[in-house]
């Protein structure tokens, strides 16, 4: 210590000094520049590490070249276009003489008759000649496999030719299990067989009677519908599990290392939300997973080209870039949810040895669905899309088969993620809270602990998780409603019992299990009477925009229902016209427009909004809300991702300004009432002449007219006075 | 400047680390909290920082409290504590800019700051080889500059000196006469009670939770008639033990003379 009297004080300049910590009035704000020191910090640790570098780039370099080559053993025992070669052992040179001229002849024969030519490349044939036939054992040869068939020939002392029948003996020694030998006996066979024909064909035309072959027979080569087999599904599973060995070791190190090196304490000293100290965690685990899938993938892509076992494999045309996309995309995917769950075992950890306790029985959970998919049959499907890890096997696998469609991986991808960031959520109430901090008790039972005391609102973890059960859930009931033939008004009877049960049930139940009175965590309140001028009106005028941005979005390609399934809807619809109008209203228009704002706007909203901004809250409502309209019975519709989003926005919007979703609900029941209105009465306008609704756009009148009403219901929702003051003050931890 | 009032702690249902404690620090004061193991030292200044959520009472600095606003609490307060390591795989630089940006420092500030705290401190040798190759007392003198990274106006010492040898210790008694010219309000926890009657102005006699005696040490030679710290506290051991039994004399007696 220096000893002049250094006043460390004054050493920087007043803003951190005593007197200016009194005016000091909220502890640090969110900057990026300091979560991106954080995230720094927890990559420094990470990959400054010789064992992050190890499971990183060595374990991929080594691992798949050794995998490649078994798997070219696998894919040739499996594969057909591979060129053959068949070994015949033969006596003697004269005899070998006679049976390729025999051969050869045969040959030309089966070229030249119907049977297709090109299904099947042309074999090599080696013909194996003793240079000193007395020592020469065809039966010993083709026992140790050292050729596929041994060929005994006994001519008559003929030659061979078309004038003159010879007479000839012919053995073929066949070894018993092999495929090889069967197929190199039969390949002889035929071509004697051919060259048989050939000779009695021609003895009888040259007697002058023609000749013809009481059975023809045609053999037609199909490609088998699955291409795939066991190594497409091995794959994936190598792939997935390699990625997240990477995040392993970095999540522990990260967690539990910070309490086993004695170091947490002094974090958790830091004036900043736990919450913003895990994610730059959960940044550096997920970079590393992400980099070591990459490195894996590379690999991966390099070996199967460097064995050329791509197009064999995979056939078509082989691994491209945009696969290499795909997967990565999928990989990216998981890496994010794997790492969340990995944070969250790891966070309530005391130690690595605990740590790695905990993570045990997750590996083994992670292998046993890769064994499942391994059986054919199983692909992404309602059931199996919203299955986390599964359905990141299948999509890999799907994707590499070229068989995905857009509807299931798109849900596999969201809900995948969805996962991810629920794990994350209940991670962060793990991560240090205060019994860990010394050391003991505590940890994730807290997670399936009722808070004792009542609270106004849902938890932002408790927002996430039910988003992350609605999702799937949602989905896969869809999918099950769609599959049903109820008639028309029953399934839209229960449709409209489903939207309820999902959610309000959904939201009401966590809500009575958080202790939250529910209207209030839903945001049902009174709130002043301009909004329900402005929401009406805004319900009103909303569905030509929305409509012109979907028929926008189908003009430019991006359309989600192919012809097929439109006319699945167009029965759809005509079963509907036995229903009565109101019906389709209420089940279709005013039963979601308050289910859906109850769960969007009220019980998510308010969730959100303890920790983010009203800007935020009001887009992370919004793009979830997209992301739930994509999801259609009949398959995806990602034209809807646009205008629902917006519309969400909008929504989100009138619940900010209000300071309660009944406007909300006002306005989402009016619009979805007035789109179905309009497309019921879509065969009126046709009769009118004024053609197809659905690929025209809407007359410039309608447009203008909504415009203005759309712009005075923005005024006023604008304009009136709010009720209650958004609440956006930070908590005071997590 | 810190206010302590009626902290308590109960863990789980029946352990009371920290009974009812109150007590108050100016600037400048240097408040030495003593006790044996096990009194509560480290409970009460975890409750102050905010890590721990008291079972009832309230901590309080300049106006600020702990239970309503832990977040800007944690902010005035610099924390040194023996058990606490660094991170193995950044320099001591890193470090301090690691933390002074989570103080809320701006860049340039943290640069100025770490250089500053290097040049007081003395890290300058080693402030880039990497924190596991530092020796326990380079290690200990980064820990030190670490507490003072935001200049916080409260500095909070877990048993400074456990673990290091006279030189070590030398550096923790000149490390608080600094904080006390800087005028920063400074509580001590410790059970090493000769080296406290060196460096602290007041005392706070912490034994199972409750304060038991407080004062400058010429209160406290007058309230107890003993010469030293020491010998106050086998008094204070003497005349509990009277009241609980003569056999907890003995295991306290143990846990004071085990220095
Ligand atoms: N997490 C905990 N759970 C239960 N009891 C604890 C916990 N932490 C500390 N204690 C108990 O509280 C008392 C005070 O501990 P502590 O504050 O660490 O004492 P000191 O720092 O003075 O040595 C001790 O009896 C200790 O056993
Ligand atoms: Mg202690």
């Amino acid at each position: 210590m220096n000893d002049t009297h250094t006043n460390i004080n004054t050493a920087t300049d007043s803003k951190t000094s005593v007197q200016a910590t009194d005016s000091r009035q909220t502890a640090v704000p969110f900057s990026f520049a300091q979560q991106w020191e954080f995230t720094l910090k927890e990559l420094r640790e990470t990959l400054r590490d010789r064992r992050t570098i190890v499971t990183l780039m060595a374990m991929p370099l080594l691992l798949y070249p050794m995998l490649g080559l078994g798997l070219r053993f696998l894919a040739f025992q499996e594969s057909s276009d591979q060129k053959v070669e068949y070994r015949l052992a033969i006596g003697s040179e004269t005899e070998g003489a006679w049976l390729s001229e025999a051969l050869q002849l045969g040959n030309s024969l089966l070229a030249a008759s119907s049977e297709a030519k090109e299904q099947q490349p042309a074999p090599d044939v080696q013909l194996l000649v003793p240079n000193d036939p007395s020592e020469f054992d065809l039966e010993a040869l083709v026992k140790n496999s050292a050729a596929d068939v041994g060929v005994r020939v006994q001519l008559n002392g003929a030659s061979v030719g078309n004038q003159f029948p010879a007479t000839a003996r012919v053995q073929l020694l066949q070894s018993r299990d092999s495929v090889r030998s069967r197929d190199a006996a039969d390949y002889v066979q035929q071509r004697l067989a051919a060259a048989n024909i050939d000779w009695i064909r021609q003895t009888s035309e040259l007697n002058g009677k023609p000749f013809r072959l009481p059975v023809e027979q045609i053999r037609v080569l199909l490609e088998p519908a699955e291409t795939g087999s066991a190594v497409l599904g091995l794959l994936p599973l190598i792939l997935l599990l390699m990625t997240v060995t990477g995040g392993v070791y970095p999540a522990i190190d990260l967690t539990a290392g910070e309490r086993e090196r004695n170091t947490l304490e002094t974090l958790m000293a830091l004036p900043v939300p736990r919450f913003r100290l895990l994610v730059a965690k959960f940044v550096a685990v997920v970079a590393v997973t992400m980099l070591t899938g990459l490195m894996n993938l590379l690999a991966m892509s390099i070996t199967l080209y460097a064995l050329q076992l791509d197009k064999t494999l995979l056939g078509g045309d082989g691994f491209t870039l945009g696969l290499g996309c795909k997967l990565f995309l999928a990989l990216s995917a998981f890496a994010l949810f794997y790492s969340a769950v990995l944070l969250l075992l790891t966070s309530s950890a005391r130690s690595f040895k605990e740590a790695q306790a905990y993570l045990i029985p997750l590996l083994l959970l992670s292998i046993a669905p890769g064994l499942v998919i391994l059986m054919p049959g199983w692909n992404l499907a309602s059931g199996t899309a919203a299955l986390p890890l599964v359905n990141m096997l299948l999509l890999s696998r799907e994707l590499l088969e070229g068989t995905v469609t857009l509807l299931p991986a798109m849900v596999a991808i969201v809900s995948t993620v969805l996962y991810g960031v629920a794990a994350l959520a209940m991670a962060a109430q793990v991560f240090g809270n205060d019994a860990a901090a010394i050391g003991s008790r505590g940890g994730w039972k807290d997670l399936l602990q009722r808070p004792k005391e009542l609270s106004q609102q849902p938890s932002i973890t408790a927002a996430l998780v039910g988003l992350a059960i609605l999702f799937p859930a949602y989905f896969v009931t869809s999918g099950v409603l769609s599959r049903g033939d109820a008639q028309p008004s029953g399934r839209l009877g229960l449709s409209a019992a489903m939207t309820i049960a999902l959610f309000v049930g959904l939201p009401w139940l966590l809500l009575r299990w958080q202790r939250i009175d529910v209207l209030a965590g839903l945001g049902l309140k009174k709130t002043s009477w301009h909004y329900y001028v402005a929401a009406g009106m805004l319900g009103i005028a909303t569905w030509p925009w929305i409509f012109e941005l979907v028929v926008l979005a189908q003009s430019i390609g991006i359309r989600g229902i192919d012809l097929s399934q439109i006319e699945n809807v167009e029965s759809l619809l005509a079963g509907w016209r036995e229903v009565p109008l109101w019906l389709i209203v209420v089940c279709l228009g005013v039963v979601p427009g308050v289910c859906e704002e109850c769960f969007f706007r009220g019980y998510l909203f308010n969730g959100l909004k303890q920790h983010l901004n009203a800007t935020w809250t009001i887009v992370v409502a919004a793009v979830a809300f997209g992301l739930f309209h994509v999801v259609l019975a009949g398959g995806a519709a990602p034209e809807r991702l646009l205008p629902s989003t917006l519309m969400g926005l909008l929504l989100g919007w009138m619940a900010y300004r209000s300071g309660s979703i009944v406007p909300s609900i006002v306005l989402h029941a009016i619009h979805n009432s007035t789109l179905l209105l309009v497309v019921q009465s879509r065969d009126l306008l046709a009769e009118w002449n004024i053609g197809q609704v659905e690929q025209v756009h809407l007359p410039w009148l309608w447009l203008a007219v909504s415009a203005g009403v759309l712009g005075v219901g923005l005024m006023i929702t604008r304009l009136a006075i709010k009720p209650a003051p958004f609440s956006t003050k930070e908590p005071e931890t997590i | 400047m810190i206010e302590l009032s009626q902290l308590t702690k109960v863990y789980g249902e029946d352990v009371v680390a920290v009974d009812q404690l109150s007590l108050a620090v100016g600037q400048g004061e240097v408040y030495g909290l003593l006790g044996p193991n096990g009194a509560g030292k480290t409970t009460t200044l975890r409750m102050i920082l905010g890590l721990l959520q008291p079972t009832s009472g309230e901590a309080t600095i300049l106006g600020c409290r702990v239970s309503t606003d832990p977040l800007r609490m944690k902010q005035l307060i610099g924390l040194v504590s023996a058990s606490a390591g660094l991170y193995q795989w950044l320099t001591p630089r890193e470090l301090l800019q690691y933390f002074a940006i989570g103080f809320g420092l701006s860049l340039e500030q943290a640069f100025q700051r770490t250089r500053e705290l290097a040049e007081v401190m003395e890290l300058e040798r080693f402030l880039d080889r990497r924190c596991a190759t530092l020796s326990t007392g380079q290690a200990q003198r980064v820990n030190l500059a670490r507490a003072l990274v935001h200049d916080p106006p409260v500095v909070l010492l877990d048993e400074p000196t456990r673990g290091l040898d006279v030189v070590g210790a030398k550096i923790v008694f000149d490390y608080v006469q600094l904080l006390r010219q800087s005028n920063k309000a400074i509580i001590v926890c410790t059970h090493q009670l000769e080296e406290a009657e060196r460096f602290c102005d007041r005392f706070g006699l912490l034994y199972r939770g409750k304060l038991r005696y407080e004062g400058t040490l010429a209160e406290l030679r007058a309230s107890t008639g003993q010469p030293s710290l020491v010998d106050i506290f086998l008094k204070l051991l003497r005349d509990d033990g009277s009241g609980n039994g003569s056999s907890n004399i003995d295991s306290a007696k143990e846990a004071v003379l085990a220095q």
